[in-house]
């Protein structure tokens, strides 16, 4: 097992850390080959801000510090996916129900009630949503964008003891699962912090967990 | 001799008339079934299943939006049109003071209606208006909610044109929140009109006003002074009127409260917390399927009105042929135009 999977199944939290990521696409390799997803369908995608760009403390140097710093970190890669929200946008903004929070945490799109309305796509912070067939006939006519797609969290092999593909296969960690406290304590370790804002930490982890990591203080 | 008697539609306002009703059931059975999709689950299969519902919605609002864009413009070019414009503006004074005489009425504090309240009460023509209050509300009203919905449907349909507002949950919610407030709202009046006019025991089943043009519906032409009554006395009310009526107007109720339940249920207005609608209930899903009813019933009734038209009209071509006298006892019209009838029956 990967050492960012830390832990498996119910309440599980699934976290970048950006300090690790090199941009290698071996999760988007990993999702796509384990669930037969077709080319441009992104259950997961690494974007890339400042390209090329080095920050003030040179290539490579790290991400999050300059930023708490108000500066600019320079080239950050940073896997996205679903992040199965403790506060998820998309499950408010559904009008169908389809979108569900369920009782282990993981958050589901249910295929037979989603009418493609793209709500989650404009509720999502994250871009978590994708429309494959959004191209298709009347789909595309409508602008109705078919049925929503999106990560899984792996979760029939969480529930079999597995790590989500994307983790399992990261060759530097740099996607962390587990409970938030083990996810905020692996950070601490490695000397990495969140990068995502106090708004987006409490969407993810919601407003208690999210003090865990507001601990961090790169300077001490 | 009464203002039951003369029309009230231009020929191409029936068929904008009829075509709205269409498109806009069209849209509610559409819409509701996406907003109460646990209550109506099996109006979701009906109208295009999951993946097909949106988009009857949006193709039935861009018509809504073609047929509008197309009968507003010919109103205002049409001098005929132009003037009858002028019966539809509120009177404020009138109007005000007939809804406030329609209240004490209600209340027993007086001892008969406005006459701006009395378009349907059998009152000689020249004695009242042709719209009371009511029915300038019903189309002033269904004016602003219609285009309230155009706009926020085209926003909800085209996300991008307003992106940079799209920034908060609580904006992307309000625009549906929006949109499904005024489906409610709209609703209301749809399942009021409805009954108004398909229950008045002078019209039941159906006020044939709004499907014969103005210049096929027989005229009174004698001087209404030299009569004592409407003659609206003359009229046989159906058998059935009473208990349709009743069973009907519980129906309407039962179904606009089940809504407004529902709608308030789903969480607070103007922003709701979420949309994540809960788990249904059988007396909810109940009611709500009866306001689906009613406004079938609606649907059945707009369609059975072309229905008359068509065989009306076919009757008195009949007897022109033959040469008897026309509906209204005098001279068979001569302006029957061939090829009028069943062009849109439904």
């Amino acid at each position: 097992m990967s050492q960012g999977v830390m832990s498996t199944g119910e309440g599980m939290r699934i976290f970048p850390d950006v300090e690790a990521c090199i941009d290698c696409g071996g999760c988007v390799v990993a999702c796509k080959r384990t669930w037969d997803r077709e080319i441009q369908n992104q259950r997961i995608d690494i974007t890339t801000m400042a390209e090329g760009i080095a920050g003030p403390q040179g290539e490579n140097a790290a991400k999050v510090d300059p930023l708490i710093a108000g500066e600019n970190p320079g080239e950050t890669s940073l896997p996205m996916q679903c992040y199965h929200c403790e506060n998820a946008p998309c499950v408010s903004v559904c009008p169908t129900n389809a979108l569900q929070k369920e009782e282990d945490g993981f958050v589901t799109v249910q295929d037979d009630l989603c009418v493609g309305c793209q709500y989650c796509l404009s509720g999502c912070p994250f871009g978590a949503p994708q429309f494959p067939d959004s191209n298709d006939g009347s789909a595309q006519l409508f602008g109705t964008g078919g049925i929503m797609d999106k990560c899984t969290g792996c979760r029939p092999r969480q529930e079999a003891g597995k790590g989500p593909a994307c983790a399992e296969e990261c060759a530097t960690d740099a996607i962390l699962v587990g409970s938030a406290g083990e996810i905020s304590d692996e950070l601490e370790k490695r000397g990495s912090g969140s990068f995502f804002n106090d708004q987006a930490m409490e969407i993810i982890f919601g407003e208690e967990d999210a003090q865990l990591f507001q601990d961090y203080n790169p300077d001490q | 001799m009464t203002n039951l008697d003369h029309g009230k539609f231009s020929r191409v306002t029936t068929m904008f008339h009829s075509l709205l009703a269409l498109t806009v059931f069209v849209l509610f059975f559409t819409g509701y079934a996406i907003a109460f999709n646990t209550e109506l689950w099996w109006m979701v299969e009906l109208m295009g299943g999951n993946r097909g519902v949106l988009s009857i919605h949006r193709l039935a609002g861009f018509a809504l939006i073609l047929l509008t864009g197309f009968w507003v413009p010919y109103m205002l070019i049409r001098s005929a049109s132009r003037s009858n414009f002028r019966e539809v503006l509120p009177d404020l004074r009138a109007d005000a003071a007939a809804f406030v005489q329609d209240v004490k009425f209600a209340l027993g504090r007086a001892d008969e209606r406005h006459p701006n309240a009395r378009q349907f009460a059998g009152y000689k023509a020249d004695e009242v208006p042709l719209l009371s209050y009511v029915g300038k509300g019903v189309i002033w009203i269904f004016t602003v909610e219609l285009l309230l919905l155009m706009i926020s449907g085209l926003l909800i349909w085209r996300k991008t044109w307003l992106i940079d507002f799209y920034n908060s949950q609580s904006v992307a919610m309000a625009f549906v929140a929006f949109h499904g407030l005024l489906g409610v709202i709209m609703l209301m009046g749809v399942l009021f009109h409805t009954f108004e006019h398909g229950f008045h025991p002078a019209f039941y089943p159906i006020e044939m006003k709004a499907f014969l043009p103005k210049d096929q519906t027989p005229n009174f032409h004698g001087n209404p002074d030299e009569y004592e009554t409407t003659g609206i006395e003359r009229l046989r009310l159906r058998p059935s009127w009473r208990w349709a009526t009743n069973v009907v107007a519980v129906l309407v109720v039962v179904g606009i409260v089940s809504v407004l339940v529902a709608s308030l249920d789903y969480g607070g207005y103007p922003v709701p917390e979420t949309l994540a609608f809960n788990e249904g209930s059988v007396l909810r899903t109940i009611g709500i399927n009866i306001g689906m009813f009613v406004l079938l019933l609606g649907l059945l009734l707009s369609v059975y009105g072309n229905v008359l038209r068509a065989r009306y009209l076919r009757q008195r071509r009949e007897r022109a042929a033959t040469g008897t006298t026309a509906a209204d006892g005098g001279e068979p019209a001569s302006r029957d135009e061939p090829g009028t009838s069943g062009t849109d029956d439904g």
